[in-house]
């Protein structure tokens, strides 16, 4: 039985939002929140090894008690058991204090029936830091493989699972241990489209709550803004890339253009001695 | 917890979360029925769209307390009226306090995705069931009756004695159904094109001569805004955004080679329009299909096991604005009828029909029965979108500036004005063919 735990969150559709030319803050009023898109990958990944192997998949999520419709999301893709964890002391917690709370919930969880496999989005789109699912694994001690692209086999009798991520350069592919994590890229799985009685019984679907009150107990100092260390001294919006200068082949002759683009590059801070070539 | 594997069987199915279908599924539940609604966008309103305002009457007649239940509204319609383009000027010709003032106002503008959603959602809080993001893509039929829908997911069949179609104008299920034997024709489906636009609401009030934000506008603009072609332009004043677009026939723009967002940019651009959005940043831009055949267009209401309201029946007055209030009066008197076929343990053609019964002694049938002729009277005569809104600026034009000339040959210059675009002859024509087709009388 092969046991995976995915861990989503519900965040605004970036797609939709605007910025506050004044404060440089997110206008999330009337914006409407998703599934976290990578997320949504990473469950529907789960989902397809859940169905290869037969087995189990876990979703949980912290958030506002508005995130249900997220978790209704992911049991509509195929996933079984979904845990809202919310409660207001969690509120204001930074990347720190999130993986704090997210490690206790999936030790329970474990000790409740052994997870294989924990499955992160490689980012959330509101926050973009990447930063939850590898301090999960830290705390959990868990071998961890970020921008997963590919899950190529998963031997539960050997307690394998090889896994391709994707690198600046190049894709590697990677063979650890079970237990571990990873965090998925689009490319993991394609979303599935439910069946009808799937999408019905997740519209049904009523996910636990887990709070500061139970069922597990959290260490109240680690929780919140309290338990957060992070202090966003400044936000801000980067600069609009300004259009290039375009040399037309046209008006100068190839040769001409070459050279015009050549000096130009040439004349630049630095360039020369980066491309090593003298003036 | 549910079991997967049971048969989805409900009382009623309503096919399409609009305001039909809302109005009839909430009506069904009412009734004691176990109502799903289906619905292919995300969230109910996500595929709507209108100008456009809500006709009050309708909502109370679903909700008596409609306003305490904060529905997402914009502004209330305090003044409303035309106004007629030439092509530099504008007559304006609205009415507002007296009986348009009354307690509560008689239309609302509101914005379809947030309105649509919360009108799904009253429902849902009576116990309808909602189902999102799937289409229904055929019927289940048992010895000629509709009994259930097929739907575009895996075991997609949802089972109920009576299916009410509130799909909209793409009327493909009607269609299906056999209730209907052709597609929507390009002479009877306008195009409706429109951006929405934000502006702080002081401005708003300022440019139109609003006294405060719980003051709003609801116009129709003829003449200029159509190119001669049978169509109307329109604005509408929300919270902070202006709403303008034009809707033109299909066939109309097809054989002007026009593309609609040039009308729109044409539209916005006219000198008498730039000046009110001036600085205003564009939020959405959208359009639509409105089925304007009217009864030339409807289908057959009801069949065995099933009926059809909203724009999916051709449910609009394309003259007075109404389609809303039509959709949501007609959702009512089919959740109605569903009630009344689930008592009598009948829902064949036969008891089905007490649905178009109902809708007979309401303003749905008879209105569109007196403006069968309507699309076509437009069709033949474009010079209510070309001639007479610019004789109307040319002759108030001059009247008010006449200054200092003998009047008698001010009065002939304005009559030559008309008679150089319109013989008087068949100006008197179209006078009486307008009284005619169009106000019955």
């Amino acid at each position: 039985m092969f046991h995976a735990l995915v861990s989503i969150k519900q965040v605004p559709d970036t797609t939709n939002i605007r910025i506050d030319p004044e404060t440089n803050n997110l206008i999330r009023q009337g914006v409407p929140t998703i599934l976290n898109p990578y997320d949504a990958h990473a469950v529907a990944a789960a989902v397809e090894w859940k169905r290869k192997l037969g087995g189990k998949v876990t979703v949980i999520t912290m958030g506002p008690a508005s995130a249900v419709t997220s978790l209704r999301e992911c049991i509509e893709m195929g996933a079984d058991r979904a845990i809202l964890i919310s409660d207001r002391k969690f509120a204001g917690a930074d990347t720190w204090a999130t993986s704090y709370v997210l490690s206790e919930v999936i030790k329970a969880v474990h000790a409740q029936e052994p997870v294989d496999l924990v499955f992160f989005g490689k980012q959330a789109i509101d926050g973009d830091t990447a930063q939850v699912g590898p301090g999960v694994a830290v705390r959990l001690d868990l071998p961890i493989v970020t921008y997963a692209v590919k899950i190529h086999e998963v031997d539960l009798q050997n307690r394998k699972v090889v896994i391709e991520r994707k690198t600046e350069s190049r894709n590697e592919v990677i063979r650890t241990s079970l237990p571990a994590a990873l965090t998925c890229e689009k490319e993991i799985a394609e979303i599935p489209y439910a069946s009808l009685p799937d999408l019905v019984y997740s519209l049904r679907y009523e996910p636990e709550l887990w709070t500061t009150e139970g069922p597990i107990t959290f260490d109240p100092s680690q929780l919140g803004l309290r338990g957060s260390p992070t202090t966003v001294f400044k936000t801000g919006t980067p600069e609009k890339h300004k259009g290039g200068e375009v040399i037309k082949t046209a008006e100068l002759g190839v040769e001409n253009a070459v050279k015009t683009a050549l000096d130009k590059i040439l004349a630049a801070e630095g360039m020369a001695s980066l491309l090593g070539v003298a003036k | 917890m549910v079991d997967k594997n049971e048969k989805l069987t409900f009382d009623v199915i309503v096919v399409g979360a609009g305001l039909a279908g809302a109005a009839a599924a909430v009506t069904a539940a009412r009734g004691g029925l176990n109502v799903v609604m289906v619905e292919r966008g995300v969230a109910p309103g996500s595929k709507n769209y209108f100008g456009g305002a809500l006709y009050t009457h309708s909502l109370l007649d679903i909700y008596p307390d409609f306003f305490d239940r904060k529905p997402p509204l914009e502004r209330p319609v305090t003044e409303t009226g035309f106004w007629f383009l030439s092509k530099d000027g504008m007559v304006r010709m609205t009415v507002q306090g007296g009986k348009v003032n009354n307690n509560p106002i008689d239309a609302y503008v509101a914005q379809r995705a947030k309105f649509d959603a919360w009108w799904a959602e009253q429902a849902r809080k009576e116990g309808v069931f909602l189902i999102p993001k799937t289409v229904v893509v055929d019927f289940i039929r048992e010895n000629g009756k509709v009994v259930g829908v097929v739907t575009d997911r895996a075991q997609g069949e949802i089972y109920a004695p009576v299916v009410i179609i509130c799909e909209g104008v793409n009327n493909l299920l009607t269609q299906k159904l056999g209730l209907i034997k052709h597609d929507f024709k390009g002479n009877a489906t306008a195009l409706a094109v429109k951006q929405l636009i934000s502006l702080p609401a002081e401005t708003i009030n300022t440019r139109l001569g609003l006294r405060s934000s719980d003051e709003g506008l609801a116009i129709s603009v003829v003449g200029d805004v159509s190119m001669g072609l049978p169509g109307l332009g329109f604005l509408y004043t929300g919270k902070d955004s202006l709403s303008l677009g034009v809707g033109v026939t299909l066939d109309a723009l097809s054989a002007a080679q026009i593309k609609p967002y040039e009308l729109l940019q044409r539209y916005l651009k006219h000198p008498m329009i730039a000046p009110l959005i001036a600085g205003g940043q564009l939020m959405e831009y959208g359009a639509h299909l409105i089925p304007e055949g009217g009864w030339s267009t409807m289908p057959q209401l009801y069949t065995d096991g099933a009926m059809v309201a909203g724009d999916a029946a051709s449910m609009v007055n394309a003259m007075h604005w109404e389609g809303t209030n039509m959709a949501i009066t007609a959702g009512k008197a089919a959740g109605e009828t569903a009630v009344e076929a689930h008592r009598k343990g009948d829902f064949s053609a036969r008891t089905l029909a007490a649905y178009r019964t109902r809708l007979e002694n309401t303003f749905v049938l008879k209105d569109l029965r007196q403006y069968r002729n309507m699309s076509r009277f437009l069709h033949d005569h474009p010079e209510f979108m070309d001639v007479y809104p610019n004789f109307l600026n040319d002759a108030l034009g001059m009247f008010f500036t006449g200054f200092g000339k003998p009047k008698k040959q001010l009065y002939s210059d304005i009559l030559k004005s008309l008679t150089s675009r319109r013989p008087l002859v068949k100006a008197v024509g179209d006078l009486v063919a307008f009284g005619r087709t169009v106000m019955g009388i």
